[in-house]
């Protein structure tokens, strides 16, 4: 075989098929660039953490001491103990109430530290300096609250006198050991009169691969001080877990997307790419003719295809990493691990499989036409094989509509492997719309569920020094201020559950707070004192179903609680209790509300509700409106992109067949034209053909994505740790429904219009001087 | 009348309002055709115009009713009212027994009749034939020759198409002949006659 031929009739084929060309490459493109964003969301999805964790030298157990119950030299010689590889510490730490301005920032635990380095727990600096004196804090990343920069000046709140410290810098632990760092001299000044003297010390272990390692770990070490001095622990394994429950959820929803894409990108690639071939019979004809082999034939019509296949992969990859880039770097800069890129196995990956999918798909026609003689390949592409199709525009020529809307309903049936080709591709497009669709629905009710955003959308803080007199000035005031709809008080504590190793957070409203927001899973809202509900995390954790009673211990009393519904709660990996004031006030009689929520009436803006009160309530009261969460933002826009690069894709599957269909009824259209049809009626017949079968494939779609959702929320769901309330799942409107049945229409019409619009433009005189 | 290459399908197509002219001006039955938008054209051409072709240029995925109706029904006519002049013209033409046949099954002189009956459906003012024989038998050109001339004498204004002087002599009352894009010649005649007058 001679190349020389072969590869000036490839770039003469290239020059003169400039559109299949774009096409080709443009399709190549997105549908790579798709698969490669896709695959490298999934591959990092879950490295950020063990990244930070390995750079930072995360500790793998950070012990709460009572300072006064071990001394410094039984706290260095854990360190010693066998099995413990590093650790640091004792570090002093105290909780402590901030304020900014007015806002209250809720309780902070800081840790006293002379350096951000050492052998655990080497925490990152991202702005900012260590605080080298007193008066000066280190604000952890994740603690870091909405308009607090370094030089912010905020006051401690709960101690004797009035205290103010400047954030002189922004760090990140990746275990979270503390909300915040200053001098370890600063300690006893932020102390509250009375309050236990406590420490942290951070480990490093042998083996603390699972949990049980770990809790031998913290037995271990238990052991070696005295009793009772370790008053509370915590593991690497449960930080790692809430760190992964918050990217745990959407892995489901990109592999599902890159599925979805790969297929597509197939499907519409062997469409395009066999199109090409077929449109190319005539060419392939004259090459015969004039002495090209079948092998060359063929060499030439796979590079035709090939080459612009190529360039849109290398187009793909390139793209694909450019926009992984700003979603991966928030999630680089929340782990403090630099920056993270797709994987060089998921480029070359994608890549190779894009090239050898487009190989297949064009080596198969092109293989056939090369063995097609001249005269046959000449007599192929002069015109589209006629016979079929006949029923149909008789069928539809009874219609009351339009002619050139019946004779373009009918065109799809005249070529029936393409217009399956092309519904298989619109038909995985809509159903990723249908699929978005639902999904954002979903994920806002569940970060409404979540957050209560939407129930209770203001918060006030209840100053600790004076809470009697502060809940009757806040009552009275959520009672006088306008648009005030519910209020509830709400104490949050940690109490000790029977069976369980760690204190949990509990809940407890004073008050009517079924209204809040929790949405229910199983069973009922609490009614009685001794009721309670909780979230699936901690029907998992302590191996209890509602219906059940669980002993928690407050006020040093043990309080049986029957656990009466399951509700919807990823929070502290769902480990909480949700309770009636009731339940527990008896065992506690000091148990003070921390904090009113309040429920607005429909239309009250609560910025505009949180500012008036705030002025109302004067400084010391912290008044905060939930804003919208970010997390939720940054996944329905990922959701919003991915499905729009799905959507583009079968566009272009669209546009591609459009474009082989007009060029191959170039005659057809002349003589339409010559009998008088308009440029308009040209172009609703040609728009009415692809709209037909998009129409057919939104159809399809429609129950596909809602069967695709029903599967992928549980999952995504389960991969959170949690239930989920069975109305999450019936998340489509009526009419939704009615506008998505027409998305495989409106995609089929988009990638169609410019190539009907340019058939209607083309001299039809061309066409027929043809003849 | 004319050769090859001598500009007679252009001229017709400068006609039907399917080209334009590069320069001068095109008027048709009183209208300048050649300021029409696309639009304009086509509903000029649908309402005042029909087109024969040398190949017929039928719908092979329409059957012959279908492509007579076509034009009618793109000028919006009513059903009732298009499918009346449908059958009028088939019957006419005698090609009603192929009413729901498709133009494949068709001869070469049936086809030719097809195209002449969605030609005149719309009952335009002047319809052009461009060399209607051309693709024919003689047996076949004969017919629709004579079929061309029946139109003609009945009222019709037809404008021929043809490379051939024998045709022009035996079916035209006036010939223009044409040569590389130049007219040549312009004569009234008797039809059937053997040599166009000079004028």
């Amino acid at each position: 075989m001679t190349p020389g031929p072969v590869v000036r009739a490839v770039l003469g084929g290239l020059a003169h098929r400039r559109a299949q060309t774009a096409v080709v490459g443009l399709v190549l493109v997105v549908s790579t660039g798709t698969s490669v964003l896709a695959l490298g969301l999934l591959a990092d999805s879950s490295a950020p953490f063990d990244h930070a964790f390995a750079a930072q030298h995360g500790a793998q157990l950070t012990i709460t001491i009572d300072a006064s119950m071990a001394t410094p030299a039984e706290l260095a010689a854990t360190a010693r103990l066998p099995g413990v590889i590093a650790a640091a510490g004792p570090f002093a730490e105290v909780t402590i109430g901030l304020e900014h301005g007015v806002e209250a920032l809720g309780p902070v635990t800081l840790a006293g530290r002379p350096a951000p380095g050492g052998p655990v727990d080497d925490v990152v600096l991202q702005s900012g300096h260590w605080a080298a004196k007193p008066g000066q804090v280190v604000l952890s990343a994740g603690e870091l609250p909405p308009g607090v920069t370094d030089g912010t000046q905020i006051t401690v709140t709960g101690v004797p006198r009035r205290l103010v410290l400047t954030v002189v810098g922004v760090a990140d632990s990746v275990t979270g050991s503390a909300g915040g760092w200053v001098d370890p001299a600063e300690i006893a000044s932020l102390r509250a009169p009375g309050a236990l003297a406590t420490a942290q010390m951070l480990y490093r272990f042998r083996s603390a691969g699972s949990t049980a390692a770990v809790r031998a770990d913290t037995a271990a070490i238990s052991a070696a001080l005295p009793a009772g001095a370790v008053t509370a622990s915590r593991s690497y394994l449960a930080v790692r877990a809430q760190s992964a429950s918050g990217i745990a959820p959407i892995v489901p929803f990109l592999a599902a997307f890159g599925v979805i894409g790969l297929i597509m990108s197939a499907l519409t690639v062997a469409n395009v790419v066999s199109g090409a071939v077929v449109a190319g019979y005539r060419r392939i004809g004259i090459l015969k003719g004039i002495g090209f082999t079948p092998g060359q034939v063929a060499a030439a019509y796979t590079g035709l295809a090939a080459m612009p296949a190529a360039a849109g992969c290398l187009g793909g990859v390139v793209l694909g990493n450019l926009l992984a880039v700003p979603l991966l770097a928030r999630t680089a800069r929340a782990y403090g691990v630099g920056s993270l890129g797709v994987p060089a196995w998921a480029n070359l990956g994608v890549a190779a499989a894009m090239c050898c999918l487009t190989g297949i798909a064009a080596v198969v026609p092109a293989a056939r036409a090369g063995r097609l003689t001249a005269a046959q390949a000449l007599a192929a592409g002069r015109a589209p094989r006629t016979g079929r199709g006949y029923a149909a525009h008789r069928l539809l020529g009874t219609l009351p509509l339009p002619r050139p809307v019946t004779i373009g309903l009918a065109a799809p049936f005249t070529r029936p492997a393409r217009t399956a080709g092309t519904l298989a591709a619109v038909l995985l497009g809509a159903t990723a719309v249908t699929l978005a669709t639902g999904l954002s629905t979903v994920l806002s009710w569940v970060v409404d569920g979540l957050t209560h955003a939407a129930a209770e959308p203001v918060q006030v803080a209840v100053p600790p020094a004076s809470a009697g007199a502060a809940q009757r000035v806040i009552a009275a005031a959520l009672r006088a201020q306008p648009g005030t709809l519910h209020y509830v008080a709400e104490a949050d504590l940690r109490l000790s559950v029977t069976g369980l190793a760690q204190q949990v957070p509990v809940t407890v409203f004073r008050g009517d707070a079924a209204w809040t927001g929790y949405d229910l899973i199983s069973g009922r809202w609490y009614s009685r004192p001794g009721q309670a509900d909780v979230p699936s995390g901690f029907l998992t954790a302590t191996g209890t179903r509602v219906g059940d009673t669980v002993t928690v211990t407050a006020g040093g009393k043990p309080v049986p609680v029957r656990i009466v519904g399951q509700v919807f709660d990823t929070g502290s990996a769902g480990l909480t209790i949700i309770t009636g004031w009731q339940t527990l006030a008896s065992a506690d009689p000091g148990l003070a509300p921390d904090q009113y929520d309040v429920g607005l009436r429909p239309g009250t803006s609560a910025a505009a509700y949180a500012q008036a009160l705030s002025t109302k309530l004067g400084p010391g009261y912290g008044v905060g409106a939930k804003d919208q969460n970010s997390r939720l933002a940054i996944v329905l826009g990922l959701i919003g992109f991915l499905t729009l690069l799905l959507a583009v894709v079968a566009g272009l599957g669209v546009f591609n067949t459009v474009v082989l269909q007009t060029r191959e009824r170039a005659h057809d259209l002349a003589v339409f034209r010559a009998v008088g049809m308009t440029p308009p009626q040209t172009i609703a017949m040609v728009l009415c053909t692809a709209a037909a079968t998009g129409l057919a494939a939104g159809v399809i779609a429609l129950p596909a994505g809602v069967a695709l959702l029903r599967c992928l929320v549980p999952v995504m769901a389960a991969d959170a740790g949690t239930g989920l309330p069975a109305s999450f799942l019936n998340v489509y409107q009526g009419w939704e429904l009615a506008a998505l049945a027409l998305a495989g229409a409106v995609i089929a019409a988009a990638g169609a219009l410019a190539p009907a619009s340019l058939a209607a433009r083309s001299p039809a005189v061309t066409a027929l001087r043809a003849e | 009348m004319g050769p090859s290459g001598s500009g007679k399908s252009t001229l017709l197509n400068l006609i039907a309002g399917l080209d334009r002219p590069t320069a001068g001006t095109v008027t048709v039955a009183g209208q300048r055709i050649d300021m029409l938008s696309e639009t304009g054209a086509a509903r000029f051409r649908r309402c005042r115009i029909g087109v024969v072709f040398q190949f017929f240029n039928l719908l092979d995925d329409l059957t012959v009713a279908d492509n007579v109706l076509l034009p009618a029904q793109l000028a919006g006519t009513s059903r009732a009212k298009a499918r009346a002049r449908a059958d009028e013209l088939l019957a006419a033409l005698r090609i009603e027994r192929h009413r729901d046949d498709y133009p494949a099954r068709l001869s070469g002189g049936e086809r030719q009749r097809v195209a002449i009956a969605r030609a005149l459906v719309n009952r335009p003012v002047l319809l052009l034939a461009d060399e209607p024989t051309g693709a024919l038998d003689t047996e076949a050109g004969e017919e629709i020759g004579e079929l061309l001339l029946d139109l003609n004498s009945s009222g019709q204004t037809l404008v021929l198409v043809t490379h051939n002087p024998e045709m022009a002599a035996r079916y035209a009352s006036r010939t223009v002949r044409l040569l590389d894009g130049q007219i040549r010649g312009d004569a009234e005649q008797v039809r059937g006659g053997t040599a166009p007058a000079r004028r």
